[in-house]
């Protein structure tokens, strides 16, 4: 080989040897499992035997399975219930703390909070609160309301359940909207209050335009966050999943099925891939969604709005 | 060569990453061909034992264990594994998966069951390097690790347990009920949770969680068929019981929470004196001391209700991954931690009972030495003789959910008893039959 033709051997595969151990772990931790999850979904296999292929059986039952509904139902509604608040509130409290005033640093501190505290610790916390002797029910009794069955009722559980995933996400879409309300230009909004606008139509004419991209990469966050959710409900409804299993969500349904000595992998794999592609597609909508606003009116930073005027 | 010095810098993390993962795979002493040494010859090699979560109270009696069998045994070196209560069968099933079951590991029949069907446990009966200790051990114990249709007893019997039932004397004492009188029936039961639930106005439960599969069988349900391939409590005695919780519910004598709760949460709901009664075990005791002084001097202690005469154990075992490459170790190992002596040894330790010949004779368990844990310890192991292990070993954890959500369904009024035990009848065949 030429000394020509080794430097340009050499410069075309460097960047892939540099990329080797990422493309290597990403491979190992993520392709190959997805790659033997889809295998075992066609399969009958077992925690402890390997199953056989089954074609489609595992798909077939579980549109049978009256569980796998009350799961697809549970999840669904996360996602339905939880994301406008999980897009809207800590908008409004990044704001609420963007402030530069004494002492804005203890909120910003006491809102994250619950993001760096343990899922486990804050859900038992919230179900002494939420116990029928708990907190909350001392406070109604108090009031003479009587006490609410928060954790015995499927669907006050739930909700509360979709609650506390809120409150504890609260800080961390927070600290997101605050770095994108850094970026907006002090001028818009000086600009917008010279024309005469209110707060109210500051917020919706300029400080919504200006994170409407940060708003669609949360709601793209927490849309599949919420068709996963696992941990808030196992915690406050139990390994049943609540009276009757009627809280169960899909990803719940995918442990209890696939794990312990006798699990069913393979149909447990079935599950997994269904949520898989469930929250694929709602992350598409959500970007094109995106998309298809990115087409119309521009966001702040320079942008048009429909009449084309210059922002 | 720069590029080929590059291209070796690049591929080490790789080849670390692909050795990792088919270690995850291969390792382990449970490994191999299935093979494995003898279990006659002469114990040596190192071996792995694990239990279930007792390092955080017993260390030092474990870890005396162990070096007292290696002074016995100079070719042998045991290494001690403990893993914690919670998922303990989520973590033996990731091990048997990846071939690093342990060689010496603590089992109750229902999980040895699927490990011996997978052909991961030695059958005892037919190893005669271990079948020989066999007369060690009380028949009732032996038998009890027999599993059906694989012919033959899979583990060594270590510990056995069986559960008093403690009630809150001054919650019965508030609802005019006699308080040196519990109920010793389901129906003596069910009425004094009757006269709770309407005396406390509703405030008061008597029970924390709602019927398990023990229940059933306390109660005289026939919960499988003779030869353990279908269920079958859903027979008209089951259907009673189911129908009589349903009442109680009703009525509030079951805490508002019980579809939910799980062992753990009723035993804390008893802690915090919101429901009368619970099912213990003399463990418990040292807890109420230390925990709920108030409760611990209103406690009452008395039989679980049973109609079968027979109370429920729970019995622990020792099996032998029948992989191990050091079966002679293993198998010598196991026999030694369960026999006489350290069994006896280990039951003086904790409230829990020996399940080698004889041991329950010695005075230490039938004569009441006028403390708690004496009256606890003696009535207990009264109850041990005649007593059975009500939970079938083929009832998974999958099985155990389908029943208790459709108890649920049927409390909740959404279906009849009838109709809740034959849908969960149904669903733990199906699961049965798919294996």
């Amino acid at each position: 080989m030429t000394g020509v033709k080794r430097v340009r051997t050499h410069r075309a595969a460097s960047p892939w040897l540099f990329l080797l151990p990422g493309l290597g772990t990403v491979a190992a931790f993520n392709l190959y499992p997805f790659l033997t999850t889809l295998h075992k979904a066609f399969t009958d296999a077992r925690t402890l035997t390997p199953g056989s292929w089954v074609g489609l059986r595992n798909f077939r039952e579980l549109l049978e399975d009256e569980q796998f509904w009350v799961a697809l139902r549970n999840s669904g509604l996360y996602v339905v219930l939880v994301v406008p608040f999980t897009v809207l509130l800590p908008l409004l409290l990044a704001l609420l703390v963007q402030k530069r005033i004494p002492g804005v640093a203890f909120f910003r501190s006491a809102f994250y909070t619950p993001v760096v505290a343990s899922v486990v610790v804050v859900a038992l916390i919230w179900e002494w609160m939420l116990d029928d002797r708990g907190l909350v029910n001392a406070i109604l009794r108090v009031l003479g309301a009587g006490s609410v069955s928060f954790l015995g009722d499927e669907w006050l559980l739930l909700f509360s359940a979709m609650a506390l995933t809120v409150w504890k996400g609260l800080g961390y879409y927070m600290i997101i909207y605050l770095a994108a309300l850094a970026n907006v230009p002090r001028e818009l909004h000086e600009a917008a209050a010279v024309d005469g606008a209110g707060p109210l139509r500051r917020f919706t004419a300029v400080t919504v335009p200006a994170v409407r991209s940060t708003m669609v990469l949360v709601g793209a966050l927490s849309s599949v966050a919420a068709f996963k959710v696992f941990s808030e409900v196992y915690l406050l409804a139990g390994p049943t999943g609540g009276p009757a299993g009627q809280d169960t969500t899909l990803v719940m349904l995918l442990q209890r099925t696939g794990t312990g000595l006798n699990g069913r992998v393979g149909y447990s794999s079935a599950i997994s891939l269904i949520v898989f592609a469930v929250a694929l597609v709602l992350m598409l909508l959500v970007l094109r969604a995106d998309r298809r606003d990115g087409q119309g009116p521009q966001d702040a930073r320079g942008g048009r709005d429909p009449k084309g005027r210059q922002a | 060569m720069p590029i080929r010095r590059g291209a070796l810098a690049a591929t080490v993390p790789l080849l670390v990453s692909a050795l990792t993962l088919t270690a995850c795979g291969s390792g382990g002493s449970g490994s191999g061909s299935g093979e494995g040494g003898g279990a006659d010859g002469k114990p040596e090699g190192d071996i792995t034992f694990q239990t279930w979560n007792l390092r955080s109270n017993f260390k030092d009696y474990f870890t005396g264990l162990v070096a007292e069998f290696e002074k016995a045994h100079p070719g042998v070196r045991v290494k001690w594994l403990d893993q914690p209560a919670d998922n303990y069968a989520d973590k033996l099933g990731a091990d048997a998966a990846a071939g690093t079951l342990p060689d010496v590991v603590n089992v109750s029949p229902d999980l040895s069951y699927p490990l011996a069907k997978a052909g991961l446990l030695m059958n005892l009966d037919k190893e005669a390097a271990a079948a020989k200790f066999k007369g060690e051990y009380t028949p009732e114990a032996w038998q009890g690790n027999v599993l059906p249709g694989l012919d033959g007893s899979y583990s060594f019997p270590w510990y056995l347990n069986t559960g008093p039932l403690f009630y809150n004397k001054a919650l019965f004492r508030q609802s005019g009920l006699d308080p040196e009188k519990p109920p010793k029936t389901y129906d003596e039961l069910f009425a004094a949770a009757r006269t709770i639930a309407e005396r406390s106005g509703g405030k008061t439960a008597t029970l924390g969680g709602t019927p398990a599969v023990e229940d059933f069988g306390r109660y005289g349900v026939k919960l499988m068929n003779d030869d353990a391939t279908r269920f079958t409590y859903n027979e008209p005695k089951g259907v009673e019981l189911l129908t009589a919780y349903k009442n109680l519910y009703e009525r509030g004598g079951l805490d508002p929470q019980a579809l939910t709760n799980t062992p753990d949460k009723t035993g804390q709901k008893f802690l915090e004196q919101k429901v009368a009664m619970n099912p213990g075990s003399a463990h418990d005791l040292e807890n109420f001391k230390k925990s709920a002084p108030g409760l611990y001097r209103n406690l009452g202690i008395t039989d679980a209700p049973n109609n079968t005469g027979k109370p429920n154990m729970y019995v622990m075992g020792l099996g032998i991954n029948s992989r191990s490459k050091h079966k002679a170790a293993a198998v010598a190992f196991a026999h030694f931690v369960t026999d006489r002596k350290n069994q006896e040894a280990f039951a003086h330790k904790v409230a829990v009972f020996p399940s080698t010949k004889g041991s329950l004779d010695d005075p230490y368990w039938t004569k009441d030495d006028g403390t708690d844990e004496g009256r606890v310890r003696v009535a207990s192991a009264k109850m041990l003789k005649g007593a059975v292990n009500y939970t079938p070993v083929v009832l998974s954890e999958e099985m155990k959910t389908v029943l208790k959500n459709e108890v649920a369904k049927a409390l909740q009024g959404k279906k009849s008893p009838r109709q809740a035990l034959d849908d969960a009848a149904a669903q733990s065949n199906k699961l049965l039959k798919q294996g």
